[in-house]
């Protein structure tokens, strides 16, 4: 159904359709990079990169595949690849204010975000690259296969870490409330 | 707290407005990405290294055309060894210009992360192709000493000294293979290879090495 109306959309103007599609999508990005930053600069920074990233890569985008998987994958590879040491960088498309392609809110200001979201976030935080990729797409209702897909790795081997991740942050969860 | 209970309010975020806005008219303006301006920082080096390795390649090739003869003389084959790892940093310099070409995001997470890697790592494969090398540090003797002086200075080593450059040779050459074997992101939980990698490639690089090992090792 995405697919299709996607691919009914090509020939509008790219720019438009690509704006549409992240902003119904834009969680996505929200999620990742609250989920691999603790930052805020670094998020702000981390989804201006995904963003571009995305926009330059848009034009390859098979409208065969689901648009929320293409867009998960290339924005989980740009967060696993990310890194940065020091200062915070002043690139061409400008600084964090009025004209940056995407404003964040600072996750730990958002009063509407619920405590135990909030909470999630932080226990997310403290997993290592690849558990953090898994437990994003498990938390999105993705089929073990599809995770397992997108990843490269065996549906068997997804398994295991998922329940391994799922017991860890279920402990977390209950030191948190006694 | 059951982590499937999550899953709804999970996926309603951002839950407000303000949470996260998207200007998209500055989108038309975006021609390259950072990690796109360093890549492409990284293929003038490659395109330099390149033109280097092929410039020693045609000097090398030149030389042995101009100095065969029908016995093969120590310079001759000094010439040949260097001319082939010259041959094979040329291969991976190309090699290298290609995966850049070809990085695709949307791809399995596993493969992008590898490639990626094998890019920034390329240091540790020029260092890998440098200590290769070492084991025929006679080979840059006999070149140099021909090139320099025009003496073939092979004629002139008693055989206790031949016998001694042999034997260091292939005793080096054993120890540089067992070396460049270890140094491998495979082998990145033992420290003292982590250390080296660290010391050739960086912090950064390292943090790519250690992820792609811990997805093979699944």
């Amino acid at each position: 159904m995405e697919s299709t109306t996607i691919a009914g959309d090509r020939c509008s103007d790219p720019a438009s359709l690509f704006a549409m599609l992240m902003e119904q999508h834009k969680g996505i990005i929200y999620k990742i990079t609250n989920a691999y930053c603790q930052q805020q600069d670094d998020r702000q920074d981390l989804a201006q990169e995904i963003l571009t990233t995305l926009w330059l890569a848009f034009s390859k985008y098979d409208s065969d595949f689901k648009f929320s998987t293409w867009m998960y994958r290339v924005a989980l590879n740009v967060a696993i690849s990310y890194y940065r040491k020091g200062q915070r960088r002043v690139d061409h498309i400008g600084s964090v204010n009025d004209d940056s392609i995407i404003n964040m809110a600072d996750l730990n200001e958002d009063q509407q975000q619920s405590d135990t979201i909030t909470q999630l976030y932080q226990f997310i935080g403290e997993l290592d690259k690849l558990n953090k990729a898994i437990i994003l797409l498990y938390l999105e209702d993705e089929s073990y296969q599809s995770i397992a897909t997108s990843l490269g790795m065996s549906k068997t081997n997804v398994a295991t870490r998922i329940n391994r991740i799922k017991a860890k942050l279920q402990q977390k969860f209950n030191q948190q409330e006694q | 707290m059951d982590l499937d209970n999550l899953k709804n309010s999970w996926q309603q975020q951002p839950n407000n407005e303000a949470a996260m806005k998207i200007t998209p008219s500055v989108l038309t303006t975006i021609k390259v990405t950072q990690q796109q301006l360093t890549l492409n920082k990284m293929k003038l080096a490659r395109l330099v290294e390149g033109i280097i390795f092929g410039l020693i390649v045609i000097m090398l090739s030149q030389y042995i055309v101009n100095s065969f003869s029908v016995s093969l003389t120590a310079p001759l084959l000094s010439a040949g060894i260097l001319t082939i790892f010259a041959l094979i940093g040329l291969a991976g310099n190309i090699g290298q210009l290609v995966l850049m070409d070809n990085v695709d995001y949307s791809l399995p997470i596993k493969r992008v992360q590898k490639d990626i890697y094998l890019i920034f790592a390329h240091k540790l494969q020029l260092t890998k192709l440098l200590l290769c090398s070492a084991p025929f540090y006679m080979a840059y003797v006999f070149l140099g000493f021909e090139l320099l002086v025009g003496v073939d200075l092979y004629p002139y080593l008693s055989t206790t000294m031949i016998s001694f450059y042999t034997i260091s040779s292939v005793a080096m050459l054993l120890v540089t293979l067992w070396f460049i074997n270890k140094v491998h992101y495979k082998n990145i939980n033992k420290p003292w290879v982590k250390k080296v990698m660290q010391l050739i490639i960086g912090e950064k690089i390292l943090c790519m090495a250690q992820f792609v090992n811990s997805m093979e090792a699944n």
